[in-house]
């Protein structure tokens, strides 16, 4: 018999873009994180936020993600090393901005 | 993908709403602005929002969010012109204008249904804005 085990990653960021992960920024995560069968939660470490869903843009903006706020991302599910890689890509870009 | 009706007294304010939230779904819904009497005049207008409706319209359903007061009862005239079938799939949201349509977008542009959408637009209310 085979047992799966499912894998919990976890990446903790820097949000650098000036207005943090709002309005378009919020939205690209959004876009982004949905696009990956995973389950995927975001908490802002500054604030102390518990954990939100990464798809959810009311999740998002709830957790007041300003610059140089840490986040910390996890995934699990299949596709939840290539989610954290896109995710982190996207910040890391400053959302293409 | 849900389409989205903007319904406000003020046809400058449902271009702003319609442009504001179009940022956010990155041109993927199908967002109409139906503001004003005309383009000039102050009020709402139910043959203006039916336009904006059957543009809105696909089966994935459409959410009308509405500003106050008559926008409300022009917009339920406005649904009543659709045929009875399409009416199924229209929904009038709850929501505040600004902050519902940009939640809504979003949720649409991610595949929601309807009612997700809506009950994400409406939770928009609850929304903390000053953290």
């Amino acid at each position: 018999m085979k047992t799966e085990t499912i894998e919990l990653l976890s990446t903790t960021l820097k949000i650098s873009n000036p207005v943090g992960l709002h309005a378009r920024p919020a939205a690209l995560f959004v876009q982004t994180a949905a696009q990956f069968e995973a389950n995927i939660r975001i908490r802002n470490i500054t604030r102390d936020t518990p954990f939100v869903d990464a798809k959810s843009i009311l999740g998002i903006m709830g957790i007041g993600v300003k610059q140089g706020h840490e986040v910390e991302i996890e995934a699990s599910g299949e596709d939840g090393e290539e989610a954290i890689k896109a995710l982190t890509e996207l910040i890391d870009n400053n959302f293409g901005e | 993908m849900v389409g989205i009706v903007i319904v406000s007294h003020s046809a400058k304010v449902a271009v702003g709403v319609k442009e504001m939230a179009e940022q956010m779904s990155q041109g993927r819904v199908t967002i109409a602005a139906a503001g004003g009497v005309d383009d000039e005049t102050m009020g709402t207008n139910a043959e203006r929002i039916f336009a904006a409706l059957q543009e809105a319209y696909s089966p994935d359903g459409v959410l009308m969010l509405m500003d106050l007061g008559s926008a409300v009862m022009s917009t339920q005239m406005a649904i009543e012109m659709m045929s009875e079938g399409q009416q199924k799939h229209i929904k009038m949201s709850e929501a505040p204008l600004v902050e519902g349509a940009i939640v809504a977008a979003v949720e649409s542009s991610l595949g929601r249904n309807l009612e997700e959408v809506n009950r994400a637009a409406e939770a928009a209310s609850k929304m903390r804005k000053i953290l």
